[in-house]
């Protein structure tokens, strides 16, 4: 027994292991005659970036359906097949139900049902054409604010039919790359309208020719001295191209999101035996946990790193990345906070923060490319890497206190669990975490008016967003100085570190919510609605914080009056 | 011993936690605000006044329940100054040079300097933009936040004659008149923030009432004060005015900053040249735009870079030189900054904003001080203890 206990957490390790790593080093392959493996390795250009065509794939499916492959009659289908097979034989795609519609009155503007499915075909909406056009013209006069969800519905609609057009007249993603012909990126249809000899657009028309016509072998070697082609010409694209298929392959924040939820409940499992005699059970199932987020953290820092390296950019460029960040620091923290003392609390929010923020960023994710290029003035690697990195960090370490927070008064209010001992140390680690998240959010946002100041001469602008961070700041400091007056105790402090939550929420989202530029970021109305959620759930944790301690089921403060901060 | 009596109360960390919640509300509030207000207009009614009132309305979007009424409430200049006697009363009070201390003190030292810092940018900071079309030098700054009416005489030889009337007057005084000007002037609809319609664009309700000069046939609607989450956040005015001399009226004109040439006014045998545009401000150096770049990414209609190539001439400085301004490399020149900011319809021209901040060194030197200070405080509490030997 005692042996199993040692090496439990080692066999869990290993599992975790096997299980993420399987997809990076045995990539799926996509069973065809036609060689699709490569073919979607082949590099495109498209929104201004040089990614694999599998990206591109990805990415329109994605967006139109809200899935990375789809079920058909005949079995799944991947991404790039269901490209290749749209834009080499339009008409015979277009029954496929692909478009997702979920806003009722659009449903019966096409004069669809949704009976059993929220997917449609092309071919459905055919008919419609012109009545959504018409739709979308009307709302496209109107400002982002005045639009009602119905608009709103009808113009993503409309930009799903012209990215699937897009798609199948050849226009996007840019297919012929700067080889003998050209010294820039180029549609195929631009490229064989200046010249249709052209000799570099031949050779990508010639293999999709060659699909069309079904000629296996044809397609292979046409792809073979393509491929062949753009790696002379674009040696390092074609590289990362590479690279970049794995990457989707290996889909490295899902397996990570996973390992969170296990590690989640090794944690709560660790807890729960912490009460038997026999302590070396709880020691265990926290070493696994512990152990389970090494493997999430190892994950999340490839996945984050493989990024980097793919955009050349520092890890932060957008909210879909700022979310993955989130996560993986506060993994970092509830690591050394664990690694300080073994209660298993910071693991286990740690787990809750990880799992939470890989969700928030996958919504985020489904709208197109998360590695988009970067409006001009954002362009400027020194100050995304100190300032959006630094302050993304402050952000973190905020959650972390709040979670913290959550913990503390669930532990005390539901369970009789949180003796002394662990309530002084969860205070200790609140108290210090909030310390840490002071610091980092102001010099973050210092630094924010630092880059204001050297970019349009304006150190600080008072506009939504660097409110926001001020908020923050403002929050932290309200804390501790609250705390070092001697205003506020254990009960207080944690209170008001859930209430952080909400502030550092508003900042990240709320701040976006408020302007034109919702739909910027791919915010739909359910964003609203969770962030409400979550207002809600944080002002209830913060009531039950409040609630007379003779009602919780941990009675240790009562037993010493005297003490507190 | 007296002053600290009397400081006590001020030096409280009560008070600091009451500045600090006030603090957080105001900006929150001003943020809010800023969903129906221009951001310059929240900034100086919340962040750079006394007291504000706030409306209860910004708390609930207006399609959802009108709330009526208002709150008064602290403003930025109160609750700053307030931290800033708060922190120095405190550290009168309890000033005690130790090394435990002494990582607060550098970092209370850089918070002071940051608001320090705010009210010079507040009080003494000048913003402007500096519009060039290619090919063209330009010598004058212009203030998008305000306009005025310039009335330009060029009929003598050497100098033209200009007077210049601030739109404070043209927004709330009905008749302008001027002993330089031989005619009055009468605002018969002032828009603080409005948009041009062509002949026929214009709603069916809505006439112009331009009767004469080269604008008459087009119409000007006035639209709602640009908000601050909105994109430019400019308002552009315009006005129509009737011009009459010695009782007799000669016209009535459309002025709006949209328009690039002035109206001509003519009168007997002198020509006068009306314009409504951004105030000016005249320097002493001169900017050509020799080139407008506009780069984008591949396939796309995003921006990759904006960058101006102008020949900078300050002859009080003997300067003389070509710059390459562009995103994140602005030019600095004579106290002023220019930055790239925006540009003209179709590439034509480039927009720099110029600002001159005499504070903009102090956040600086705030950070480095913040920054070092938390680093001292909460570095050596987190540092291991050295044990000590029992005895």
């Amino acid at each position: 027994m005692n042996m199993f206990k040692t090496i439990l957490p080692w066999i869990v390790l290993v599992l975790a292991l096997v299980y993420s790593g399987q997809k990076l080093i045995m990539p799926e392959r996509v069973e065809s005659q036609y060689n699709l493996n490569e073919f979607r390795q082949l590099p495109v250009s498209a929104h201004g970036r040089t990614k694999p065509i599998d990206t591109v794939a990805r990415n329109s499916l994605m967006n139109i359906s809200g899935r990375q492959s789809i079920r058909t009659d005949d079995g799944q289908v991947t991404a790039i097949e269901w490209y290749i097979n749209l834009v080499t034989d339009p008409e015979g795609s277009e029954d496929l139900q692909v478009f997702r519609i979920d806003h009722p009155d659009v449903l019966s503007l096409l004069g669809l049902d949704r009976e059993k499915r929220t997917r449609f075909s092309f071919g459905e909406m055919r008919p419609k054409f012109d009545e959504i056009n018409r739709q979308a013209m009307k709302a496209g006069q109107l400002t982002a604010k005045q639009r009602d969800p119905f608009q709103r519905a009808v113009l993503v609609l409309n930009q799903r039919l012209m990215l699937y057009s897009s798609l199948t007249q050849l226009n996007n993603p840019y297919l012929v790359a700067p080889m003998t012909t050209s010294d820039t990126w180029r549609s195929l249809i631009d490229a064989l309208g200046e010249d249709p000899a052209d000799a570099d657009a031949r050779l990508v028309l010639g293999m999709y020719q060659a699909y069309q016509a079904e000629d296996v072998a044809g397609f292979n070697t046409q792809l073979a001295t393509l491929t062949e082609a753009v790696a002379q010409a674009l040696p390092y694209d074609s590289k990362k191209a590479g690279y970049e298929v794995a990457f989707n392959q290996s889909k490295p924040f899902i397996s990570a999101a996973v390992i969170f939820v296990f590690a989640f409940l090794f944690g709560c499992f660790g807890l729960l035996t912490n009460q038997m005699k026999d302590k070396t059970w709880a020691t265990t199932l926290l070493r696994t946990m512990t152990a389970l987020l090494v493997v999430a953290f190892l994950i999340q820092t490839i996945g984050i790193a493989s990024r980097v390296y793919l955009q050349g950019r520092p890890p932060i460029t957008n909210l879909y990345s700022s979310a993955v960040f989130i996560g993986w620091f506060s993994v970092l923290i509830g690591l050394i906070i664990d690694r300080k003392n073994n209660s298993g609390l910071g693991g286990m929010m740690a787990s809750v923060i990880g799992f939470g923020s890989l969700i928030i960023a996958h919504n985020l994710g489904s709208s197109g490319d998360t590695m988009e290029m970067m409006q001009a003035v954002l362009d400027s690697n020194f100050w995304l890497a100190t300032h959006v990195v630094v302050v993304t960090i402050g952000y973190s370490a905020t959650f972390f206190a709040g979670f913290l927070g959550i913990a503390y008064v669930t532990l005390g209010v539901f369970t009789p669990r949180l003796d002394r001992e662990r309530g002084k140390s969860l205070i200790k680690m609140t108290y210090g975490v909030i310390c840490f998240a002071t610091v980092t959010s102001f010099v973050g946002t210092v630094l924010g008016g630092i880059w204001a100041d050297q970019s349009w001469g304006r150190f600080w602008g008072w506009d939504a967003k660097e409110n926001g961070a001020a908020l923050i700041v403002l929050w932290n400091l309200l804390i501790l100085h609250a705390r070092w007056g001697g205003m506020i105790r254990d009960r207080g402090l944690v209170v008001l570190a859930i209430f952080g939550n909400i502030i550092t929420a508003w900042s990240w989202f709320g701040t976006n919510m408020l302007g034109v530029g919702l739909h910027s970021y791919g915010f739909t109305n359910s964003a609203v609605f969770w962030i409400a959620i979550f207002v809600v759930s944080q002002l209830v944790f913060m009531g039950l914080g409040l609630l007379p301690i003779i009602i919780w089921r941990s009675k240790f403060e009562r037993l010493s009056p005297a003490e507190g901060s | 011993m007296m002053i600290k009596k009397v400081l006590k109360p001020v030096a409280s960390l009560k008070l600091t936690v009451i500045i600090f919640a006030l603090s957080i509300f105001l900006i929150f509030a001003g943020t809010l605000a800023q969903v129906h207000a221009g951001i310059w207009t929240v900034v100086d009614q919340y962040f750079r006044s006394l007291v504000v009132t706030i409306d209860l309305q910004i708390f609930m979007p207006k399609d959802v329940a009108t709330i009526p009424g208002a709150i008064w409430f602290p403003g930025g200049l109160t609750l700053g100054t307030a931290m800033l006697i708060n922190l120095i009363a405190a550290h009168t009070v309890r000033f005690k040079f130790t090394k435990k201390r002494f990582g607060i003190i550098l970092t209370h030292l850089g918070v002071i300097l940051l608001l320090v810092g705010e009210f010079v940018t507040g009080f003494a900071a000048k913003e402007g933009n500096l519009t060039i079309r290619e090919g063209e030098t330009v010598n004058f700054v212009e203030n998008i936040r305000a306009t005025e009416l310039a009335i330009i005489d060029q009929s003598a030889p050497e100098d033209d004659l200009i007077v210049v009337v601030p739109d404070r007057f043209l927004e709330h005084d009905k008749t302008i008149t001027h002993g330089l000007i031989p005619f009055e002037i009468e605002v018969v609809e002032w828009m603080t923030n409005s948009q041009i319609f062509g002949p026929n664009q214009a709603p069916q309700d809505r006439r112009g009432i331009a009767d004469t000069g080269s604008a008459s046939q087009l119409v000007a609607m006035p639209l709602p004060e640009a908000s601050g989450v909105d994109g430019s956040g400019v308002d552009a005015p315009s006005a129509y005015i009737t011009i009459s001399s010695n009782g007799q009226r000669i016209g009535t004109y459309l002025l709006s900053v949209y328009l690039e040439q002035p109206q001509a006014v003519v009168l007997e045998d002198r020509t006068y040249w009306i314009d409504l545009r951004f105030a000016r401000t005249y320097k002493p150096y001169s900017m050509k735009l020799i080139d407008f770049k506009h780069d984008l990414f591949t396939g796309t209609q995003m921006a990759r870079n904006y960058s101006s190539q102008v020949q900078l001439v300050d002859e009080d400085r003997n300067v003389d030189r070509e710059v390459l301004i562009y995103m994140n490399h602005p030019l600095r020149h004579a106290g002023e900054t220019f930055y790239q900011a925006s540009f003209l319809q179709d590439d034509a021209g480039t927009v720099l904003q110029v600002v001159k901040n005499p504070g903009w060194l102090i956040p600086y030197v705030s950070c480095v001080l913040v920054t070092l200070g938390m680093l001292i405080h909460f570095g050596m509490r987190m540092a291991p203890k050295p044990k000590r030997k029992v005895s």
